[in-house]
């Protein structure tokens, strides 16, 4: 049975074709579930994706911000490593003659085996290491509802490709060997780890090394057939999901949420309640996922106890996608009268629970930190938002924020008129009465409403009448930017709320505005745009940064303090805002200012975000506590 | 049409307090007018009582005393009411702006074709006729209401525990006719069953809500709270803090994310008042604040503000109310 | 069954409350008009009868074109169809006369159960509702906080002091809603329920649809009028009680008794 004979090269040509037949179906049926998904052009900046993909693909740049990053940076070049050497394995299996060094020359070949060897060896290091990371250590992050499962899943991975590789070893000692003892043929020494396998077949005839060649050339190649035709149907379909995941990722900004057409009449649902009403991107993150756990290992609800974990969710929906998906591709079955469960399970509500989709503060840890750029957020989202539109299914204190929002443009209701109050006193013009400004200063609500943020917005007036900005107010005018609403999934009251802001602000015709809120400034400035409000947003830390720069602000007090800086979410994550804050605490005299050990794009989420802060926190702990 | 005639409301064996309030009003409106003050009282067991009214200036009650009169029925009272008055003729009718009393008012003036100002705080004459002062918008403004000329019976509910009762003789006595009316046959609806409250009144529908924050230090000082809800006839509530820190329930929490109340008097103790506790009773009629803290947020939003420690003064306020209670009668 | 909810157009309770010109109206420029709470309360108990029995629901009101907009609100929350009575020669009219364009107007629609709010918290009135039941001359059950329907009775609870009441009665009857937004939780429309209410019908009708005369209504019929509207005295926000203890406590009840008349 000596590989590239016959009629062991017969064999091997049918099982090849029909692994990779069959694996071309299976890849084929999984193309026609993503095609259930809804249209959504991720095709654009073609140049810029392919770039992206040689850094986060090949050059493993998010993987590696984790040290054990490094040891999957050794198994995926392993891993390609061995799809080059099986390539040559597969040619041997058709004709016996066939072999590298007679088409790129015996010095590439010697090369190309050093890395094997080199990287095979490394891809057993890491996979020990793995082992005992996740039977051993036993990190959170691995940590899964459902263990049996995913580490039967890991193990039968790993185990698969130790098997790949002792046999690859064991084979390529025994063709050293032979190599010793026929002509023709050519093992380059350099090779050095198969040559001391080799070791092992010291004694033995020609005859038995060819039989053991044989032996564990067979299972080399069954294996790798095998794992091609397994991969798709367990995590590892991460492998096939993630490059493609990489390529189609999201250039724009997280912090801009899509907006909905409410103005077709024909649409009859809103939000997403079935697995294919997602865009067909949104199904191939699900695909991408290989359960690593980054998401929710930075999750702050997650990490408080409450029902959310990202992983987990992406690993839910990926299981109903591909239940679902099977049936409803499936010509034979007829939908309406299949009695299937599946089927029927409700999106928001069975495959993901409520509280789960209620738990996100959109901080955005799990976007920045996922390896393969899968998208979280905009997935709970849509759910919230077919919760909040079409089944009105939220908690009562929702309902008060959002009637709070209708009736009085602010989340606590506090009347209208009397939003411009804050100002009184501190001699500022509205725009309304001098609107040849250069900055609109957005206060937000709670700037406007709040004890101790009605302070942050009198010290901020100071700062610019101090500077000499030329800079006005909406005063009792001004309304709320609605961010909060979007978060919540009510698009409809967003989209009045920041159609009216929007003519509101042109109406006085400004080009540039200033705010010391992040939740306003990236709603401004990211979403806005949607309605027509293009303006050149800054935050209030920006622009302080500015002044300080141009000498226009000087510190001259000293505040002999020890403080520490947290990175807001939507001014870090979400806007690459982290040094200007920092440069400014750092230019007052006195001031020391220590890191927190989670800061910058690692900070931890104050709780507050997606609308949570109107919620009661009744599941787990609170994450400001954290 | 002459004199002032005042609904009383009878109760449980008794007068309740309003009616004391309502007479004494009459009688200041009737010696304003120069003209009688009369009285209707429809109930179970009123002839023993019915005379005391005199003690207030009444003059002469119409009394109907039967077992069917006992829980205000609207079908029952309603017609009653109306014929007696078509008799008595007056021209001020005062009722109470108790829960039944406001109720009975509207039917009976649609009954008689009325002009009703329920819920009055002040009543005067002028120009021989009756002019009401009420609340309005939440009582963020008052109305003063006039009746039009030659609109008879002018018809007013009173507040209770704003007009002063007056006892002008405690040894006169009002005489007493029994109208001869019967009682309506056919009555549609009916009483199904009258139970007394407990005493726990629950927080979303208290008129007087005492609530406790951070500064109660101890969920046993909530008893303090609890004493002077029961003497108000209110509820306790709590504000955030006091919730986080296990010392109340989470159905005791007003504010924001626990429950929005408008009642009409807001006591908060120990509370700081943030703006999310604001936006769960910013909308009450009265607030009054009782804290240590001179610069609480909860003082600028108070209508009544109290500095000082909530331990001294809460003991303090609870003895001056039982000393007003008493005073009332 | 058919089901009529009364309902008003109000200044929602945040307003800052400024008297108008005529001394006796509120000036109307920046008020956010939305439907009175208790009628609020009414459109839900309505809705939760339709959603366990079936029943039609229609919205009657009666006011200016802007009610339009609040019963858009009302259909978007599930009811069925609405009715606005918009005729100048109603304005100025008392609770009666109100009331008698309300009779009028439901005497031409079937109706087994009329629903409203006991008061509107603008004017305050507290009559509308009985009134319209004692012109039509059914039973009314008001300031329900409960309301059940059971063997084709209506049975409601309401609180007086010191107890709660249980009342019944057979169709057709009048309800008048109490309680409060944590006790009805009315719901959000959802946006589905937006979009269909624009479809919904609204019917305009003006007196004369109504077989009624001018005489009978407006500010010429009326037997009761505010003749001024007054600023409560501008208490200062905050008005800090001084003394010792015992005198802080004896003022804080004197003013609550006399000033605020709340004890």
């Amino acid at each position: 049975m000596q590989p590239g004979y016959f009629p062991a090269n017969i064999i091997f040509a049918l099982i090849f074709f029909a692994a990779l037949g069959f694996f071309s179906f299976t890849v084929y049926k999984l193309y026609r579930i993503l095609r259930l998904g809804q249209p959504e052009d991720r095709f654009d900046q073609i140049g810029r994706r392919l770039r992206g993909v040689a850094t986060f693909v090949f050059g493993q740049r998010r993987v590696i911000q984790e040290p054990a990053g490094w040891g999957h940076f050794l198994i995926f070049w392993g891993f390609i490593i061995i799809t080059i050497g099986s390539l040559e394995t597969f040619g041997v299996g058709l004709y016996h003659g066939f072999a590298y060094w007679k088409v790129i020359g015996k010095p590439l070949t010697a090369i190309l085996y050093l890395l094997q060897d080199l990287l095979c060896a490394g891809v057993v290091l890491a996979l020990v290491v793995s082992l005992y990371r996740r039977f051993v250590l036993r990190p959170e992050r691995l940590r899964f509802s459902d263990q049996k499962a995913a580490n039967l899943d890991a193990c039968i991975i790993i185990s698969l490709i130790l098997l790949l590789v002792a046999c690859l070893f064991g084979a390529r000692g025994a063709e050293y060997r032979l190599t010793q003892l026929e002509p023709g043929r050519y093992f380059p020494s350099a090779a050095f780890i198969s040559v001391a396998v080799s070791g092992l077949f010291a004694r033995l005839s020609e005859a038995s090394l060819v039989v053991w060649y044989s032996f564990f050339w067979w299972i080399h190649t069954l294996v790798i057939l095998g794992f091609l035709v397994y991969v798709p149907f367990s995590k590892h379909l991460h492998i096939l999901g993630a490059i493609p995941n990489v390529f189609f990722r999201r250039f724009r900004p997280i912090g801009e949420l899509s907006k909905m057409d409410l103005e077709d009449e024909s649409v009859e649902t809103y939000g997403v309640s079935k697995i294919e009403e997602f865009t067909w991107k949104q199904l191939l993150d699900l695909c991408a996922c290989t359960e690593c756990g980054r998401c929710s290992e930075n999750c702050p609800a997650a990490l408080t106890g409450k029902p959310l974990s990202p992983k987990e969710m992406i690993h839910n929906l990926k299981k109903h996608l591909l239940a679902k998906g099977k049936l409803l591709t499936d010509a034979k079955i007829n939908p309406e009268g299949c009695a299937a469960t599946e089927l029927k399970k409700a999106l928001a509500g069975e495959v993901c629970l409520t509280d789960e989709i209620w738990s996100c503060t959109t901080c955005g840890n799990c976007m920045e930190h996922c390896p393969v750029f899968i998208e979280h957020i905009p997935k709970l989202v849509d759910m919230r938002r077919y919760l909040v539109l079409m089944e009105s299914n939220f908690s009562l204190e929702v309902q008060t924020v959002l009637r709070n929002w209708e009736t009085n443009s602010n989340p606590w209701g506090l009347a209208f008129a009397s939003r411009g109050d804050w100002a009184k006193g501190l001699d500022v013009q509205t725009l309304a009465e001098n609107p040849e400004v250069e900055y609109l200063l957005y206060v937000g609500c709670t700037g406007s409403f709040d004890t101790r943020a009605k302070k942050v917005t009198a010290a901020m007036v100071k700062l610019l009448k101090q500077a000499g900005v030329s800079f006005g107010i909406l005063g009792a005018e001004e309304r709320c930017c609605g961010e909060t609403a979007r978060r919540l999934g009510n698009e409809y009251l967003f989209q009045s709320m920041a159609t009216e802001l929007t003519e509101l602000i042109n109406g006085h015709g400004v080009k540039k505005i200033i705010t010391t809120c992040p939740h306003c400034y990236n709603t401004l400035k990211n979403e806005y745009p949607q309605f027509g409000g293009n303006w050149e947003v800054l935050h209030h830390s920006e622009l302080l940064h500015q002044l300080l720069n141009e000498g226009k602000l000087k510190p001259r007090r000293r505040l002999d303090k020890q403080i520490t800086f947290h990175d807001s979410c939507y001014l870090g994550r979400y806007n690459n805002i982290y040094e200007e804050p920092r440069e400014i605490l750092r230019s007052i005299p006195g001031l020391r200012l220590k890191e927190m050990e989670r800061c910058r794009n690692k900070s931890f989420c104050c709780g507050a975000g997606g609308g949570r802060m109107w919620m009661e926190e009744t599941l787990g702990g609170a994450s400001k506590d954290q | 049409m002459t004199g002032v005639c005042i609904i009383a409301e009878f109760r449980n064996g008794a007068f309740r307090q309003v009616s004391f309030e309502i007479a004494s009003e009459g009688r200041r409106l009737a010696d304003a007018l120069g003209e009688p003050l009369t009285a209707i009282v429809l109930g179970d067991g009123v002839t023993a009582e019915a005379a005391t009214l005199g003690q207030y200036g009444v003059k002469k009650v119409y009394l109907i005393d039967q077992p069917e009169l006992k829980d205000y029925l609207a079908e029952i009272h309603v017609p009653v009411l109306a014929e007696i008055l078509r008799s008595v003729q007056p021209k001020v009718v005062l009722s109470a702006a108790s829960a039944n009393g406001k109720d009975l008012s509207a039917r009976l003036a649609a009954r008689l074709g009325a002009g009703l100002a329920q819920d009055c705080t002040e009543l005067l004459i002028e120009n021989g006729a009756l002019k009401a002062k009420r609340p309005v918008y939440a009582g963020k403004t008052y109305a003063w209401c006039a009746w039009t000329n030659g609109s008879y019976p002018q018809m007013a509910s009173c507040r209770p525990n704003v007009m002063a009762c007056s006892l002008i003789d405690a040894s006169k006595s009002a005489s007493v006719e029994t109208p001869a009316i019967t009682l309506p046959a056919v009555v549609k609806s009916r009483i199904v069953k009258v139970e007394a409250s407990e005493t726990k009144v629950d927080l979303a529908e208290a008129q007087v809500i005492v609530s406790g924050g951070r500064g109660m230090k101890d969920p046993k000082n909530f008893a303090l709270l609890e004493e002077l809800a029961q003497l108000l006839g209110g509820a306790v509530g709590a504000s955030r803090p006091a919730v986080d820190a296990g010392w109340r329930p989470h159905a005791d929490q007003v504010g924001q994310t626990g429950k929005v109340v408008t009642p009409t008097l807001y006591i908060a103790c120990g509370i700081s008042g943030a703006i999310q506790h604001l936006a769960g009773m910013g909308s009450s009629k009265f607030i009054v604040a009782i804290n240590k803290d001179p610069e609480a947020p909860i003082f600028s939003k108070a209508d009544y503000g109290v500095v000082e420690d909530l331990f001294q003064f809460i003991p303090a306020f609870i003895k001056e109310v039982k000393k007003l209670k008493a005073a009332c009668g | 069954m058919e089901i009529i909810v009364l309902l008003k157009q109000v200044p929602d309770t945040e307003t800052v409350i400024k008297i108008g010109e005529d001394g006796k109206s509120i000036a109307t420029s920046s008020i956010k008009w939305v439907i009175n709470p208790y009628d609020e309360y009414a459109v839900e108990a309505a809705l939760r009868l339709k959603d366990s029995q079936g029943a039609n629901v229609t919205i009657l009101s009666l006011g200016p074109q802007r009610m339009v907009e609040s019963i858009r609100a009302a259909l978007a929350m599930g009811a069925d169809k609405g009715v606005l009575v918009d005729d100048p020669a109603a304005e100025g009219s008392d609770a009666l006369g109100k009331a008698r364009v309300l009779a009028a107007a439901l005497k031409q629609i079937p109706h087994d159960l009329i629903f409203c709010g006991h008061r509107a918290v603008d004017d305050d009135e507290n009559q509308v509702g009985i009134m319209v039941a004692e012109l039509l001359d059914i039973p009314h059950l008001g300031l329900a906080v409960t309301i059940e329907m059971a063997d084709g009775l209506i049975k409601i609870s309401r609180p007086i002091e010191g107890a709660k009441v249980q009342l019944e009665s057979p169709m057709p009857a009048l309800i008048t809603l109490g309680g409060a937004h944590a006790i009805w939780q009315p719901r959000y429309a959802s946006l589905p329920g937006i979009m269909k209410a624009k479809k919904k019908p609204l019917e305009v009708k003006k007196l004369a649809d109504l077989e009624l005369s001018p005489e009978q209504v407006g500010a010429a019929a009326a037997k009761i009028m505010v003749v001024s509207l007054k600023m409560p005295v501008p208490r200062q926000s905050g008005l800090m009680i001084s003394g010792d203890t015992a005198a802080k406590a004896k003022e804080l009840v004197r003013l609550l008794h006399e000033e605020a008349n709340v004890i």
